[in-house]
């Protein structure tokens, strides 16, 4: 098991470093990080020709790669433009631990990142864990109650959520609990951010505001793995095995939470698997409609602006969240399923 | 083992709401002053003690005005960004010598009155200005403000160890930055510098409008790290000067000023501004309807009436100097031949109905400008109007220039080749709408249109990343743009800025050279007599209309939203938030 991991993880590293090459080279093919500053009118020519050479954007692509991997401090630049190259770089480099600096901002990457992760977090893994139990419960009573009353309606409620567009659920929440609950007098909810400024940044403002996001993040979801749970419960307990824990004289209760469910539970580990590194990336549509200042909107912000070092640092933290999750989904099925066996 | 991996997780869960609910908010101190309370009604039985002060009449909750930004600012130090939404902020916060009111004129903030030819602050022609300071003027942290600071702001702003994102006017037109002594600032530029009142250390939103640096912060910074880029300053720059003084800004979230108690100007009559940054259109109207937010920025034009009908605020226009415009390519290795032809610009002109678009696509709100200067006033010229809608007159000018449709397709042609044009633009809604109104129009006169969009980031690359604006990828490229507002000056029509491989990063995307405008718009930027300017400009434009460079589609205002409970507010389109300490919130 342990060996298995550490070959897993050792092999991780030229994946990693071929996914960084790729990621760099289709980096720029996006814009022109100095095309419009984000400003309103296009920069004057002197002062992109000066930023250019003193970011280190005039160099060829393999160079500025090279920077970004091991820095340039081993090297010298030229800062002042009279072809002279009399500086010495500042920069370290990825594999010293120096992610860059971003071109937007100026801060160094990990700053950048590391000030959105926590709220993005924040709102991910309470919808994660929402997702997991509604839909493992519904998919799992519906099963069970196989073409009731129960399951009907919610497999039309399904179909219906997960048509839906993630912005259309999120708008209309919004509009619905934000703004037509307060003009008709009802209690309402908050529409945009994080908190009130009046209340200040209390956990009670944080808990109000997650309120509308987590439902426009998990409605969709839950439609969706509610039916793979459904049907792989389906399944299972048209299995012998089911049939044999019956005529044990089990209860139907252990029946399905010990037997079933943990057969049926396999399909949906992967996906939950699939999904948890994708947490760190972040719900774009969701943080961008509900002003939620996490890695979702960091992602479409700094790719308007093509700043490639954040880009190259949400991307490589994604490569690795990924790389680890799969390794603990593998391992994980050997848990559950005796019959898998890791060498 | 699953009921490890739920206690995990849940630990996981609670970890991350206890990071996120005690992490500080944002790059400097603690929890907002907002939870200040005074005490509430006294009780009545228990005596005041005698020694202390009666409770003043300040409400027990400070009055917060919220402003929603579509867009956040990159950095907060005017040295490193050119966002308007940055530089809008410095009224806030970082004020300059002087400002421009929404009538245009210049208000004295750390200058103490603004230099004129009568009181000795013009002199040489223009070449030397001579500001005298407020001596009262100081930082937000009581250290009076001089002269040298301006020195010390000029040096960081044309040092090569700063990679500034822009150093105009002060590498190559200004000549040097003196202090002549505690409060009397010199600046004297190589050539009369005519936009000096727009940039010059200005409380403007114009490209090298510098408000002053801390030098008693920002020195020390630059001597221990050779450089200003990695300043702490740059994103949380506690020392200001403004009627607020900045206290926390959350990445992505929002930026809080507070009062500042050593604003040696009017006080404010509002306690602190929450700056949300809200990216959606669609939430950024639900919340102004909901009145999460006070002052709404850079509405849509279909917006404006949905607010209004609700009751809750009311928009407002100010012209920031831009406009919607069609920049024509005349390059001859790169456009439709047929446009070299001034009789087939005009005829492009006159087949648009430019009037109608704005009725019907934007709600009769604003209208077409004549020429490129119309929202930047006083500098357009009242003789000239747009160009009218007369599809007659465009049939006969595209027949005389040799245009007719001899294949009977529909569209014209001349020598084998059809008159179908490419008309790019960005991929806006409004926009797209736009290029689907206009195909229609110039088909009923016999011009096919070629519908291209962009992304905006692709859109606006230089020549040297292959943008299609400077490669010659159009024959009519649609966005919004303006000169250096408020001042005149532009650049986008000059012979040195033709975009080629040796001049990569050139604006002059049309290809457009002429010696005589070349002439014309290097002397209005050295000519600062205003009367003699405007005759200048009157000549550029009448140029520019006669070859029909440039076709206006329509002018752009800033549109704003006010919440009913704030008045007081008006927008100068130079310096949006000049007389924020005006506003007033009724409760």
């Amino acid at each position: 098991m342990v060996n298995y991991i550490i070959r897993r993880l050792v092999q991780a590293i030229p994946q990693l470093l071929i996914i960084s090459v790729i990621l760099f080279v289709l980096m720029q093919a996006f814009g022109d990080p100095l095309a419009t500053l984000g400003a309103r009118t296009p920069p004057r020519r002197e002062d992109k020709e000066r930023l250019r050479r003193q970011l280190g954007l005039d160099q060829p692509v393999y160079i500025q790669y090279l920077v970004w991997l091991v820095g340039n401090d081993w090297m010298k630049i030229d800062l002042d433009g009279d072809g002279v190259r009399e500086t010495p770089g500042q920069r370290k480099g990825v594999l010293r631990g120096d992610w860059g600096t971003s071109l937007v901002t100026r801060t160094p990457v990990v700053d950048v990142i590391g000030e959105r992760l926590p709220n993005t977090l924040l709102l991910m893994l309470p919808s994660e864990i929402i997702i997991i139990i509604v839909s493992l419960f519904v998919g799992m009573y519906s099963a069970i109650q196989q073409y009731s009353f129960f399951d009907n309606l919610v497999t039309g409620v399904s179909f219906v959520g997960y048509s839906m567009p993630i912005f259309l659920v999120a708008l209309l929440f919004m509009y619905l609990f934000g703004v037509n609950f307060k003009r008709w007098g009802l209690p309402y909810l908050p529409t945009v951010g994080m908190f009130d400024p009046q209340a200040g940044r209390t956990p009670q403002q944080i808990v109000l505001h997650m309120i509308l996001p987590l439902a426009s993040l998990s409605v969709i979801s839950i439609a969706a793995y509610s039916r793979y749970v459904r049907s792989s419960m389906l399944e299972v307990m048209s299995q012998d095995y089911i049939r044999t824990a019956r005529a044990k004289g089990l209860r139907e209760f252990l029946v399905v939470m010990r037997h079933a469910l943990r057969n049926a539970s396999l399909p949906f580990v992967t996906l939950v698997g699939l999904d948890l590194p994708f947490l760190l990336a972040g719900a774009v549509v969701t943080e961008r409609i509900f002003a939620w200042p996490g890695m979702g909107r960091l992602f479409v912000d700094h790719t308007a602006r093509s700043d490639y070092p954040v880009l190259m640092g949400i991307l490589m933290l994604t490569a690795v969240a990924v790389i680890v999750f799969q390794i603990l989904t593998d391992v994980t099925y050997s848990f559950l399923d005796p019959r898998i066996r890791i060498e | 083992m699953k009921k490890r991996l739920w206690l995990a997780l849940s630990l996981f869960v609670i970890g991350a709401l206890v990071l996120a609910a005690c992490q500080p908010a944002a790059t400097t101190e603690a929890p907002t002053p907002t939870q200040a309370q005074t005490s509430a009604a006294p009780q009545p039985t228990t005596p005041p003690k005698p020694t202390e002060a009666p409770p003043t009449s300040t409400p027990s909750k400070a009055t917060v005005v919220v402003i929603t930004f579509p867009q956040e600012p990159d950095n907060l130090n005017p040295l490193y960004t050119n966002m308007w939404f940055s530089t809008i902020t410095h009224a806030f916060w970082l004020r300059g010598l002087w400002s421009i009111d929404d009538q245009g004129n210049a208000v004295p903030e750390i200058a103490a009155e603004i230099p004129t030819e009568a009181n000795g602050g013009i002199a040489d022609g223009g070449k030397t200005i001579t500001i005298k300071l407020n001596p009262n003027a100081q930082w937000s942290d009581g250290t009076p403000i001089t002269a040298d600071d301006f020195v010390f702001t000029y040096q960081m702003t044309i040092s090569p160890k700063n990679a500034v994102a822009s150093a105009y006017p002060y590498k190559e037109q200004v000549e040097s930055v003196e202090a002549k002594d505690e409060h009397t600032l010199v600046v004297k530029f190589k050539e009369p510098f005519a936009p000096w009142i727009t940039t010059l250390f200005a409380s403007t939103v114009a490209t090298g409008a510098l408000p002053p640096l801390p030098k008693h912060i920002l020195e020390p910074v630059f001597e221990k790290d050779g450089t200003l880029d990695n300043a702490q300053w740059n994103h949380a720059p506690t020392v200001g000067v403004g009627p607020f003084v900045f206290k926390e800004w959350e990445s992505g979230g929002h930026i809080l000023l507070v009062r500042n108690d050593k604003w040696f100007g009017p006080a404010p009559k509002v306690d602190q501004i929450f700056i949300r940054i809200v990216p959606d259109d669609a939430s950024q109207i639900a919340a102004i309807k909901a009145g999460d937010a006070d002052i709404g920025t850079f509405l849509s034009f279909a917006d404006a009436p949905a607010v209004e009908s609700t009751g809750v605020a009311k928009a407002a226009f100010d012209l920031g100097g831009f406009q919607e415009g069609w920049f024509l390519n005349m390059d001859p290795k790169t456009a439709h031949p047929a446009m070299q032809d001034v009789r087939v610009r005009k005829a492009i002109a006159l087949a648009t109905d430019r009037f109608k678009i704005t009725q019907d696509l934007l709600y009769g709100k604003t209208e077409p400008p004549a020429t490129f200067w119309d929202s930047t006033s006083p500098f357009g010229d009242p003789s000239l109007k747009a160009y009218p809608y007369d599809p007659e007159q465009a049939k006969a000018l595209l027949d005389e220039a040799g245009w007719k449709d001899t294949n009977g397709d529909g569209t014209r042609d001349k020598d084998g080749v059809e008159l179908k044009l490419r008309y790019i633009t960005t991929d806006r809604q409004l926009r797209k709408d736009v290029q689907a109104v206009v195909a229609q129009m110039w088909s009923k006169v016999g011009i096919g249109a070629d519908l291209v969009n962009y992304s905006s980031d692709v859109f606006f690359n230089t020549f040297g990343s292959n943008g299609p604006l400077y490669t010659g990828e159009s024959d009519i490229a649609e966005y919004s743009d303006g000169p250096a507002f408020p001042d005149p000056d532009v650049a986008y029509w000059l012979c040195s800025e033709i975009p080629s491989a040796e001049n990569p990063e050139g604006t002059n995307g049309q290809h457009y050279c002429s010696n005589d405008l070349d002439a014309l718009f290097a002397q209005q930027v050295t000519t600062a007599d205003l009367e003699a300017r405007k005759a200048i400009f009157a000549k550029i434009q009448k140029i520019m209309y006669d070859e029909v460079v440039y076709i206006g589609m329509w002018r752009d205002p800033d549109v704003w939203s006010i919440n009913k409970r704030l008045t007081g507010v008006r927008f100068s389109g130079a310096s949006p938030f000049w007389n924020v300490t005006d506003w007033t919130v009724s409760p």
